[in-house]
């Protein structure tokens, strides 16, 4: 099984050297296959590793080392990689859903000039996230933590003549660095004081109280910035100016749930610091509820989307902090699937409308696609909620198990929950019926049929002049097919994927993940809280949808006016104004103030004083060189004064 | 027969040898230049034969009648220098050589 | 320098030669540098040396006198006095010319080497130089020169014999008509 997880890490890395290495010699599309096969290989190793692992006894895993290259001390770090159940359920998420939005990338990217980049650069990605789940030590997954960073940087800039794409990607990478400091600071004082980093290693003893909650935070604050939780998730909507298969593979399926994985990975430690893992789980609340509401006026599809994905990892985070890890990293996994769905269902329509990507040009758009408009709606209800699609079974878990814990803040929690999934309701129906959705209201045909959430004969829903004039087919499909499979293949894992488990009566995920992660007993649900939560949830995301058609599809309900909510909501709630003057401005002005006061005067006078002074030093050495014989038969006669000079006072 | 120790005609050497040095390093005509290089010479020579006197070692002597040989060659060759300027209406002053004046 | 001085005649006279042919030996070489006509000049070095082959033969060095009046006064200061003649009259002044601290800088540098040198004598042979008296009834006499000379240090006699006639030719080629003109 450790072959096959040195197979998963180093197949994509090979994909990229060797894009690299071919560079302009291999045409376009090759590049993009050998991208994608890298991926698929890497998935094949997943699998093997898998198979390794269920057939060990005990399914321990098992922990491998290449070699050891830092040692100081005590304290040893080396290339390990460790294979145990929670990183291989990471790495088959991790190369199988990637492999699919490779394969979707190939047509996407067609016809970019720089594609070869690209599929080098997802490549690369792949590489990282992987190292980053497989790694059997903490600084494994650090390296593969600031790997991914810089994946995602250079992939959010990909388009790198566009202002705003650069300006998001510094946004990312910077916010992302924060993350990283204090990660990296919690990794010293682990090392202080128990001088390993290993996972293997029984982080139980030798930390102090206040130790362990200030190593839970510096990983709690890694986690944040890396999943865009509140306060560090402004650089996720904006991550969005990157390649549709990016947004897919990076800030919907993978890197944004690293956060999650390094919570569920460290929980010894964090379950040593209750305190901290409870703010964790009260940051994911706060968030899902947060992105839940500004989703609800974002007018850009892809952002809506994104806003989306931090309210699923909120939940997550919810489920990991309270101590339910194996529902968070279930939900990682549905979501994994009906997000990289729905990213790639819109990524098939901007794709068809040549780059636009403004909700209310798309109106009517689901005549003229309908495989998009059913393969999005999988995904929406599987979003929702939805029973049987896959992100019932999921979600449902995380709220109950914030039910069993039975305290104030567990009620709390359980409220968020099930107000977040009547939020995902609206603003994910908001989003399907203004775009595909073929209610009377958005068509010129007049028969108004009271539905309910899924239209399907109501002839309405006609294109918009904008659709009209810029929509064009691949031929006789939506798009090539190479975009249109993994798209098919997402789909049946959001509607089936879910049914790996179903906590009442049937948990084998939650049993293979256990001894790597063991869900906490206080966060155990009975059967009865599960059921209750379910019934809350699936009402809570039904009355949403039913909401939704009511005010966008049918036009019964007007939006209220609430000119401040929707101020607020349209401002993101102010986060970014408040980081642009807590640390934009003040950086600015000190950077100008230094420049003014230290930089010019200081720094490039004594540069350029240099150069004035050697000038001038010439020139009055030049004074020397008078061109006439008796001055340089002076300096010999002066020199050999000094020189006997010399000598008698050496006598 | 007794008189000045040795030191004296040394030193006086010494004295002829500065006032030498001086012109060279003053004068500007090349033709005094040449004769204050004699003047160097001579000390030279003057010391040569006060220690040859003192150690009784004739090397002395001959090394100096050698520096009067020499020293004739030397006048022999700038003076044909100097008439070869003249020939050519080239200037005899030392500070029109100033080609390398930086 | 020993202050001690043998009064005898003899040697009273020798203090009195020596100090007039120190004297007017210094002097001529002051005036050698200090006239602006360079033809004094070459008539001051005649003084000069005259006044050093009187020294000379106050050191017991016969021959090297005689030399010295015959080749230097004799040979070198007539060359001179022909080209000074030849190149015609050319007055300047000694001190002027060049920049400003080149005057200053050659006093000090001859005045430092001859100060040094006076010191270095005197610290390198404080005492040892005191007038020996006897020397060889032959010393400095033509047949002692010319046998030193010939047999033991017959290498530096050809090597003069070779410059001189070098400088031979090159004062003649020096010397001579250029066929093509020049600058």
């Amino acid at each position: 099984m450790t072959a096959g997880s040195w197979l998963c890490l180093l197949a994509p890395l090979g994909g990229t050297i060797l894009i690299l290495l071919c560079g302009t010699r291999i045409p376009r599309v090759a590049a993009a296959w050998i991208a994608t096969t890298s991926v698929f290989v890497a998935f094949g190793g997943a699998i093997w590793a898998f198979l390794g692992v269920r057939s060990t006894t005990g399914h321990v895993g098992e922990l491998t080392t290449a070699w050891t290259w830092l040692q100081s001390g005590n304290f040893h770090a080396g290339l390990q990689l460790l294979v145990d159940p929670l990183s291989t359920v990471m790495m088959l998420i991790v190369s199988g859903v990637g492999g699919l939005i490779v394969l979707y990338s190939i047509g996407y990217m067609d016809g970019d000039d720089e594609e070869r980049r690209y599929f080098a650069y997802i490549a690369f990605f792949v590489f990282s996230m992987l190292l980053l789940v497989e790694g059997g030590n903490l600084l494994m997954l650090l390296a593969g933590w600031g790997l991914v960073g810089l994946s995602s940087y250079l992939l959010i800039g990909f388009w790198h003549d566009r202002p705003s794409a650069v300006r998001a990607a510094k946004k990312a990478f910077v916010m992302n660095a924060f993350g990283d400091a204090t990660m990296a600071l919690a990794f010293f004082i682990l090392i202080a004081h128990t001088s390993s980093l290993s996972f293997a290693t029984d982080f139980n003893v030798h930390l102090s109280s206040t130790a362990t909650n200030l190593i839970a935070l510096g990983l709690l604050g890694g986690a944040a910035a890396k999943s865009a939780q509140i306060p560090l998730q402004t650089w996720l909507p904006d991550a969005m100016e990157g390649p549709t298969p990016v947004s897919a593979l990076i800030h919907a399926a993978t890197m944004v749930t690293a956060g999650v994985y390094l919570i569920a990975r460290t929980h010894p430690i964090f379950e040593q610091a209750r305190t901290v893992e409870l703010i964790a789980a009260g940051t994911g609340a706060l968030t899902l509820l947060v992105a839940g509401l500004v989703a609800l006026v974002q007018t850009d599809i892809k952002r809506v989307i994104a806003y989306s994905t931090m309210s699923q990892i909120g939940y997550m985070f919810l489920g990991a902090g309270v101590g339910a890890y194996s529902a968070g990293m279930f939900h990682l996994v549905t979501h994994a699937f009906f997000k990289a769905l729905l990213f790639m269902t819109a990524g098939l329509a901007i794709h068809a409308l040549a780059g636009e990507q403004d909700i209310r040009k798309m109106r009517g758009l689901g005549r003229v696609m309908p495989f998009t408009k059913w393969c999005f709606l999988a995904g929406a209800l599987a979003l929702v909620g939805v029973p049987p699609f896959s992100g019932f079974f999921s979600k449902d878990s995380i709220v109950a198990s914030a039910a069993a814990l039975g305290t104030w803040y567990g009620w709390i929690f359980w409220v968020c929950g099930i107000a977040g999934a009547l939020l995902t309701g609206l603003y994910t129906f908001r989003l399907w019926f203004l775009v595909f959705g073929a209610g009377s209201a958005a068509g010129k045909a007049g028969d108004a049929r009271p539905g309910t959430g899924s239209p399907t004969a109501i002839p309405g829903g006609e294109p918009s002049p904008f659709v009209r004039e810029h929509y064009h087919r691949h031929g006789r499909f939506e798009g090539p097919l190479t975009m249109l499979v993994p798209v098919g293949v997402l789909a049946v894992l959001a509607t089936v994927g879910g049914w790996l488990q179903w906590a009442p009566k049937w948990h084998p995920f939650t049993n293979w993940l256990a001894p790597a992660a063991q869900t906490l007993a206080a966060a155990e649900p009975t059967s009865t809280q599960e059921y209750y939560t379910s019934a809350a949830t699936v009402i809570a995301g039904l009355a949403g949808i039913g909401l939704a058609w009511a005010i966008y599809s049918e036009r019964k309900l007007a939006i209220p006016a609430a000119p401040f909510w929707r101020r607020l909501l349209e401002h993101k709630f102010y986060f970014d104004e408040l980081y642009d003057a807590l640390f934009y401005r003040p950086g600015v002005s000190i950077a100008n103030g230094l420049r003014r006061e230290f930089e010019e005067p200081v720094v490039l006078q004594t540069s350029a004083d240099i150069g004035e002074v050697t000038m001038e030093t010439g020139s009055l050495v030049r004074r020397i060189q008078t061109g006439l014989l008796r001055t340089y038969v002076l300096f010999l006669a002066g020199g050999a004064a000094a020189v006997v000079l010399a000598f008698l006072i050496a006598k | 027969m007794a008189g000045p120790d040795v030191a004296w005609y040394v030193a006086t050497a010494a004295v002829l040898f500065g006032i030498g040095a001086l012109g060279v390093l003053i004068r500007r005509n090349t033709l005094v230049v040449l004769l204050s290089l004699e003047l160097m010479l001579n000390a030279g020579n003057l010391a040569l034969i006060a220690l040859s006197r003192h150690w009784h070692n004739g090397a002395g002597q001959i090394f100096a009648l050698a520096v009067m040989a020499v020293a004739a060659s030397e006048v022999c060759v700038g003076l044909g220098l100097v008439v070869a300027l003249n020939r050519r209406n080239l200037s005899l002053d030392v500070d029109t050589l100033s080609e390398l004046k930086g | 320098m020993s202050g001690v001085v043998v009064a005898s005649a003899g040697n009273a006279l020798v203090w009195v030669v020596w100090v007039v042919a120190a004297f007017s030996c210094v002097g001529s070489a002051v005036a050698v540098i200090s006239f602006s006509n360079p033809f004094f000049s070459a008539l001051a070095l005649i003084g000069n040396l005259g006044s050093l082959a009187v020294m000379y033969l106050l050191l017991s060095a016969e021959f090297v006198a005689a030399a010295q009046v015959l080749v230097y006064a004799g040979a070198v200061v007539v060359m001179f006095l022909f080209v000074i003649a030849y190149v015609g009259p050319r007055r300047e002044t000694p001190w002027s010319g060049g920049p400003s601290w080149q005057t200053f800088g050659a006093v000090l540098a001859a005045g430092a080497l001859l100060v040094e040198i006076v010191v270095a004598v005197g610290m390198q042979a404080s005492g040892s130089l005191k007038h020996d008296g006897h020397v060889g009834a032959t010393f400095g006499t033509p047949s002692w020169i010319g046998r030193v000379f010939l047999v033991d240090h017959l290498l530096a006699f050809e090597i003069t014999s070779v410059v001189l006639l070098i400088a031979a030719v090159g004062g003649v080629i020096l010397g001579s008509h250029t066929k093509r003109a020049t600058v």
